[in-house]
């Protein structure tokens, strides 16, 4: 027991650019728990993408060892939590992980839109928020006004904030005492049996899959018959031991500790995020609280741009469906595309990640489909159904109702900007629920809607009608009812299905047009004149006439140029079999890359 | 199936006969050429008159047709020593023999040289009466050099003269392209061929275009100077017959129109290119290693292909498309012995649905607006069979 006072298991939360990296190198420094080149390059293997882009998609816990003034020796649990809202929900059990967290704030840009959805995230988990107001030592720094956003955003006392500039290591030894006396020792402890939560894990080509735990009560080792609380699994533990950084196997995982562990399971699909594992001889009656089952928020079709690549996809598909439980595929087809696959994912930044993966880890060219949500659809005769793909809604005229998934968006922005977000809320469908000012310059504004006005641009146009000083989150909210309509987009009457897609019926005429006027922008003259069409259940709502090409044809033509001319045809021949036919017209694939891409 | 080909139909021969030499590149010329320097003339002329004997001619030749390179740079000896050869190979005599002369090379003493032979169709590469869009080509004549070459061959009792003309020259306005035409109508050929200027890999022209040195005219610009041509010479007279050929009636070039539709012809000299006994080949491009081939008795033959009734077929349709008579679906079927597939005929509907194609009875032919798509066509056309 007196072990555990001595544990101290926390995370950082922040936005990006915080300074979040620069913070934990310091404290990695100053516990000397490892030469920081070392730490370094094993974060630099970690993956490509998260360094790139700012993010942290999978956990990196460490153990720090501190001694205090009074030399008096704690064990540290860092834990570096993905910073995502598609992630919310690995997040939140990365935060579960703790009972404390550095909430770290740029003293120039203030609380940004992330940092409050991930600080409510942890004060909902009761965790112990200890603010840390960075990069004081800048001359655009405004402490006052940070100080004035913790109190009125988050109602944290502004005087228990510590200054600090990590870059020049000010406030670090404040930080790292805060942590022993405020963050509270490891919680739950004394509950009668073995708990031990799954916040994260890895696949390992050698081991299977590597589980991230936090051990809440009890203990586990090599050799444990061990239950999966959520679906009664049993397993064997085959290898136990924490992060210093690397893993380091131990002897036995005691309660308060952040480790892993390796047991039987060889596939990530079957190890559940936020699962609770106890011993399969003394099981514990309840899990520990908030596990969830994760389901993918968002669907896309994934195709190879080169047919012949199908095998090669299906095979990147399931790879990294290994490493990634959250990611699910199916194969599907599609007229215009040939053979792919329909992948969910937790969100568009999940997509993103997934699809650019695919693209540099497997050295695949492929092309998305637009992103869709999981409409919920009650049929006329009662028979309820889920569609994630534009294609399998059923005719209007067997629709009673259909249902959308909508998010609960919390949108940062300087207040002179007001009027153009408002534009761009309605535009998008939503209903502001509250607004909120931040201080002189900065508001903060609540919304309700639909998960599809997101997958698109809302983004990008958020930031650049605020310039760049925009910042948006979001959590999932519920299902709500909506005047939902197919738009098909129809070449020479035929539908083509990859740009087919289900919009609000007050939106459906507008983007039939502009999809109209981008394809007959995109498609080459064909021999005869070609009608591209925008309807909605059959009715067409925009049109435009793609004119017939006018000439080809080359001049000269004898007896010595036969075999080559006919060699020019043959290929022209092979180059249009490449495309896809829809009905008389030839597509090549670039134009549905192209169209697929300006939407986006 | 190249039996049975063969069994339904004996067709007219021609025999192409390719002289390699030029006195300079054109800039937009990749036809293979070689300077003329006298000991390679003589290998040259040699080597002609060893292939003829390699190739025995054994059913008469319809039509003659020299062209190069430039044939006209030989000199008058050279053309009667080369003459002789061929007329020495031949059963009789052909009806139609074709020489392609350059203006600056025309002579009185060759000219009188070819009266002789039995030569009776001449086609001069004028390509513009514009010293501009002359200079611009990198032809080395002047307009007056052609008007006296063209005064020459009259002289000599000529009557059958084509003309070679090009357009959409990078500068050329549609006005100076009309221009040229009238001025080429005036001269009161019997024959004019017109050719869209292309951008040949390997061309001086070609190299310009790369490095954006000159440009090049939009594919609508273009088909404006088609049409305008057609126009123009088929008011004149001289209506069109083929995508690129224009003739008085009864000038048409029957070697052409043999080739066209899908007969045979043999070939004789470097880089010539024949068609016989249900087989097609052009003979090297090179003439150490054509010379090599004839004095060996392997002839260097490349690019073959071997015929069948479904391939002639399919080129007898998209060549035979190119000509303003179109084709003769029924008799096509009959001469190479198979018939015709019902996606062609659902392709020739459509079109003829687009205004495209017309059909009358078995016969069908592109309208103005097919024929400047005739190239797109002949891929549907691939594609359907």
């Amino acid at each position: 027991m007196s072990q555990l006072s001595r544990i101290r298991n926390f995370c950082i939360i922040a936005h990006i650019d915080h300074g979040k990296t620069t913070l934990s190198d310091r404290l990695l420094e100053a516990t000397q728990t490892v030469e920081l080149r070392e730490m370094k390059a094993q974060l630099l293997d970690a993956m490509d993408l998260e360094r790139e882009r700012g993010i942290t998609i999978k956990s990196h816990p460490v153990t720090l060892k501190y001694v205090n003034d009074k030399g008096e020796a704690y064990i540290f649990n860092l834990i570096d939590t993905p910073g995502h809202v598609d992630f919310s929900y690995e997040v939140s059990r990365s935060l579960a992980a703790c009972e404390g967290a550095l909430l770290l704030v740029d003293a120039a840009q203030g609380i940004e839109a992330q940092t409050v959805a991930n600080a409510n995230l942890a004060m909902a988990l009761n965790m112990e928020i200890i603010p840390v107001i960075n990069k004081v030592d800048l001359p655009s720094a405004d402490v006052p006004k940070i100080q004035g956003q913790l109190e009125d955003i988050l109602a944290l006392p502004a005087e228990d904030a510590i200054m600090a500039s990590a870059k020049v290591g000010k406030g670090i030894p404040e930080i790292l005492e805060a942590i022993v006396q405020r963050i509270p020792k490891p919680r739950w402890a004394d509950y009668g049996h073995t708990r031990v939560l799954i916040f994260d894990c890895v696949y390992d080509a050698y081991k299977g899959v590597i589980c991230y735990v936090r051990v809440f009560s009890g203990n586990i080792k090599r050799g444990d018959k061990v239950v999966m609380m959520s679906d009664g699994t049993q397993t064997e533990i085959k290898e136990v031991g924490i992060f210093s950084p690397r893993q380091k196997p131990q002897d036995e995982l005691f309660e308060g500790c952040v480790g892993y562990l390796v047991t039987n399971i060889k596939e990530v699909a079957d190890i559940k995020i936020g699962d609770t594992i106890t011993h399969a001889e003394s099981p514990a009656e309840k899990m520990l609280p908030g596990y969830q089952e994760v389901r993918p928020m968002v669907y896309a079709g994934i195709y190879p741009i080169d047919t012949s690549d199908y095998e090669k996809l299906k095979a990147s598909v399931a790879k990294l469906r290994l490493n990634d439980a959250a990611f699910t595929y199916a194969s599907e087809s599609s007229v215009a595309l040939g053979f792919g696959f329909r992948c969910g994912f937790l969100g568009l930044l999940h997509m993103e990640i997934v699809v650019e993966r695919i693209r540099r880890e497997y050295d695949l060219d492929i092309i998305s489909t637009y992103p869709s949500v999981v409409y919920h659809v009650i049929k006329s005769d009662g028979e309820k159904m889920e569609v994630q793909n534009p294609a399998y809604l059923p005719d209007p005229s067997e629709i009673e109702a259909i249902y959308e998934p909508t998010i609960k968006a919390t949108i940062h922005f300087p207040s002179a900007h007001m009027g153009d977000v408002m534009a761009l809320l309605m535009e998008k469908r939503a209903m502001i629920e509250d607004t909120e000012t931040l201080d002189a310059d900065r508001v903060m504004m609540t919304a309700t809607m639909p998960l599809n006005e997101i997958l698109i641009d809302f983004n990008d146009r958020l930031k650049s009608i605020t310039k760049g000083y925009g910042s948006f989150d979001y959590d999932f909210a519920d299902y709500q009812e909506a005047s939902l309509v197919k738009l098909d987009i129809l070449v020479n009457s035929d539908i083509v299905d990859a740009f087919s897609s289900i919009v609000h019926r007050d939106k459906a005429e507008a983007r039939g047009r502009q999809l109209c006027e981008k394809l007959k922008d995109i498609l080459p003259r064909q021999l005869f004149k070609v009608a591209i069409q925008a309807a909605i259940g059959g009715k067409v709502v925009a049109r435009e006439t793609l004119g017939a090409m006018r000439k080809d044809v080359t001049a000269k033509c004898y007896g010595g140029d036969i075999t080559r001319k006919k060699k020019l045809l043959e290929k022209q021949k092979e180059g249009k079999k490449r495309m896809k036919q829809i009905g008389k017209v030839a597509i090549p694939q670039e134009a549905f890359i192209d169209i697929l891409k300006t939407s986006n | 199936m190249n039996l049975q080909a063969k069994a339904v139909h004996t067709p007219p021969l021609g025999l192409y006969l390719h002289v390699p030499f030029c006195a300079r590149a054109c800039d937009f010329c990749n036809f293979y050429q070689e300077a003329p320097r006298r000991a390679e003339l003589d290998r040259y002329l040699a080597g002609i008159e060893r292939e003829l004997q390699l190739r025995p001619i054994e059913r008469p030749v319809d039509t003659v047709f020299w062209g190069g390179g430039t044939p006209s740079l030989l000199a008058a000896k050279d053309l009667e020593r080369l003459g002789n050869a061929v007329l020495g190979a031949l059963p009789q005599a052909p009806e139609e023999w074709t020489i392609e002369m350059a203006p600056s090379t025309v002579k009185a003493d060759k000219l009188a040289v070819l009266r002789e032979l039995g030569v009776n169709r001449i086609s001069m590469g004028v390509q513009s009466f514009d010293p501009v869009l002359l200079d611009r080509l990198g032809r080395s004549h002047l307009p007056k050099q052609v008007y006296h070459a063209i005064d020459l061959i009259r002289a000599a009792g000529f009557e059958n003269l084509n003309l070679d003309l090009i357009f959409a020259v990078p500068g050329q306005t549609l006005e100076a392209w009309e221009a040229d035409l009238r001025e080429a109508l005036r001269q009161e050929p019997q024959h004019l061929s017109t050719y869209c200027l292309t951008f040949e890999e390997d061309t001086a022209l070609w190299v310009k275009l790369q490095k954006g040195q000159t440009t090049k005219l939009s594919i609508e610009d273009e088909s404006d100077y088609y049409t305008r041509a057609w126009e123009v010479l088929g008011e004149a007279g001289l209506p069109q017959y083929e995508i690129s050929n224009f003739a008085r009636p009864g000038f048409a070039c029957r070697h052409n129109l043999n080739t066209w539709a899908m007969h045979e012809w043999l070939a004789y000299g470097p880089s010539a290119s024949g068609q016989f006994g249900g087989r097609r080949w052009t003979n090297a491009a090179n003439i150490d290693q054509w010379l090599e081939g004839v004095e060996s008795g392997q002839m260097a033959e490349q690019e073959i292909v071997l015929l069948t009734a479904e391939s002639m077929l399919a080129d007898a349709l998209v060549f035979g498309l190119r000509m303003n008579a179109g084709v003769d679906l029924e008799e096509l079927q009959g001469c190479f012995g198979v018939p015709l597939p019902s996606t062609v005929a659902g392709l020739f509907r459509d079109l003829v649905e687009e205004g495209l194609m017309v059909q009358e009875g078995p016969r069908v032919a592109l309208t103005l607006e097919g024929r400047l798509l005739a190239d797109r066509i002949a891929t549907a056309i691939l594609e359907a069979l």
